[in-house]
């Protein structure tokens, strides 16, 4: 079993507040966590934790404050959240376009992907309205479709099955459930206790000392529960 | 240091650049329009104050103060709205690891495109008032270049000192209000008497130079001052290769601050 990606004794630390750079908020510290081959790992724990930091951290978004991050030769990475990632004053047609540039898409690539997604967000007319008109729902919808546009080896996950209406949960559920068979490996924030034991073999319980438990993905999830 | 190659990047920043121009475009209902009417409008403004009100004396003020303004206008605008596009992207940047100049440059050249319409324009508004087409008119292309390399420089500073401090953005502002008094765009930086002192606000304000580069070229019919112009293409380079090297030192530090910001 090889090993994706390696943190080694990996932390993070944020200024206490964005204009002072003295006064450091530890968010955690100490990580050791190695990504093999075939992976499905959950990560739970409380707001605050960490969860999205370390995803950014394994994701090349944000470097360490401390310890050294490893990925594999050829290994590519994808981040995969509902965040505020679009241009307002765009279509949601134009949006989407742009997220399969953003995501190393050539041009034609990312057009022929276009139907695909306008068939998945089932936005109507509105596929060719400014997003700044849709609604949260209608966000999260062409959120999900334009996020799976890469062909990343690894896929970080974040919390992106909570929002929308029960329908497109479901339908969304499943269109993660195809991604884990095309990926090498897969890393999934959730604060979805079901989701981590359905999805997930392994689990951290992330907590700003560290890691507080980490194996098998429903004990893991026991643990946090208890806690 | 990223999953995208430059280019990559460079399609990327191409087509960030001409959605923002379409979604600009629908949002008024003059559209494209805009793009030459409001840089005309400015100079109809300033051609109000200082020809038909205070009574400059020049003949040619129409066209002196349209070939100043028109061109300050690019690199004011485009380093104005350069300075918010690190922060004004924070959901990107927090969601992938993309190259962080892409966002200054795709604001930059979104202001090339319109400024391309504005110099059409411009060599309109020249025959129109009797200038002949000169040989020297082809310089327009390296000035262009030249203006468009300090812009991109300028913009990414003016990007990274927003990010570093919101306070910059106020700065931003006054510094462009200072350039346009400082550049020679409603008078004529030849009328400073003092040799030395003409010298040397060319050399610390590249922009007065290239407005007095392009006049030369446009209304004198002449080539270039080579030397003026190399000194302001130097400078343009220089500054932009510090920029460069400092988006790629701070790389992760830019992601932090915005994203947390």
């Amino acid at each position: 079993m090889s090993a994706l990606l390696t943190l080694e004794n990996v932390g993070m630390q944020f200024a206490v507040r964005p204009d002072h750079e003295s006064g450091q908020h530890t968010v955690f510290e100490g990580i050791n966590l190695i990504l093999n081959e075939g992976d499905r790992l959950g990560i739970v724990g409380r707001n605050g934790a960490g969860k999205s930091t370390l995803l950014r951290i394994m994701a090349k978004i944000y470097a360490p404050a401390t310890g050294s991050v490893i990925w594999a030769p050829g290994v590519t990475v994808s981040l995969l959240s509902l965040g505020l990632g679009f241009k307002n004053e765009l279509t949601g047609r134009d949006n989407a376009y742009l997220a399969g540039l953003l995501q190393g898409l050539t041009k034609n690539a990312a057009k022929q992907c276009l139907v695909s997604i306008e068939a998945f967000c089932e936005l109507g007319d509105y596929f060719d309205e400014p997003v700044k008109t849709y609604s949260a729902g209608m966000r999260a919808r062409l959120g999900f479709a334009t996020a799976l546009l890469n062909n990343a080896s690894v896929l970080l996950i974040d919390e992106v099955l909570s929002v929308g209406d029960k329908e497109f949960r479901e339908k969304a559920k499943l269109a993660l459930e195809d991604q884990f068979s095309d990926r090498r490996a897969i890393v999934l924030v959730s604060h979805t206790d079901a989701q981590i034991n359905n999805l997930c073999d392994s689990a951290i319980f992330l907590e700003s000392a560290g890691i507080a438990a980490e194996g098998e993905a429903g004990l893991v999830v026991a643990e946090y529960a208890n806690r | 240091m990223n999953n995208l190659s430059i280019p990559q990047s460079l399609t990327l920043m191409n087509v960030m650049a001409t959605l923002s121009l379409k979604a600009d475009a629908q949002r008024y209902f003059f559209g494209y329009l805009w793009w030459i009417l409001e840089p005309l409008l400015w100079v109809g403004v300033f051609y109000l104050v200082f020809e038909v009100l205070l009574g400059t004396g020049r003949a040619d003020f129409l066209v002196f103060l349209a070939v100043g303004k028109l061109t300050f206008i690019w690199f004011s605008k485009s380093v104005s709205q350069s300075a918010n596009s690190l922060l004004g992207s924070r959901g990107l940047i927090g969601k992938m690891d993309a190259p962080k100049w892409l966002f200054p440059l795709a604001v930059c050249h979104e202001g090339l495109y319109k400024q391309v319409a504005v110099f059409a324009l411009l060599i309109v508004m020249l025959l129109y008032e009797g200038y002949a087409p000169s040989a020297a008119w082809l310089w327009l292309v390296p000035l262009a270049i030249t203006q468009y390399l300090l812009i991109v420089g300028c913009g990414m500073l003016a990007a990274l000192l927003v990010c570093m401090r919101q306070d910059f953005q106020l700065l931003v502002q006054l510094g462009m209000v200072f350039l346009l008094f400082m550049s020679g765009i409603f008078w004529d930086i030849d009328s400073i008497g003092n040799a030395a002192l003409r010298e040397n606000l060319l050399l610390v304000n590249p922009l007065a130079s290239l407005i007095d580069l392009y006049r030369t070229v446009l209304m004198d019919g002449s080539a270039p001052l080579l030397t003026q112009w190399l000194t302001v293409l130097v400078e343009s380079v220089v500054i932009l290769a510090v920029l460069v090297w400092a988006y790629r030192a701070l790389h992760y530090w830019i992601a932090r601050r915005v994203v947390t910001q």
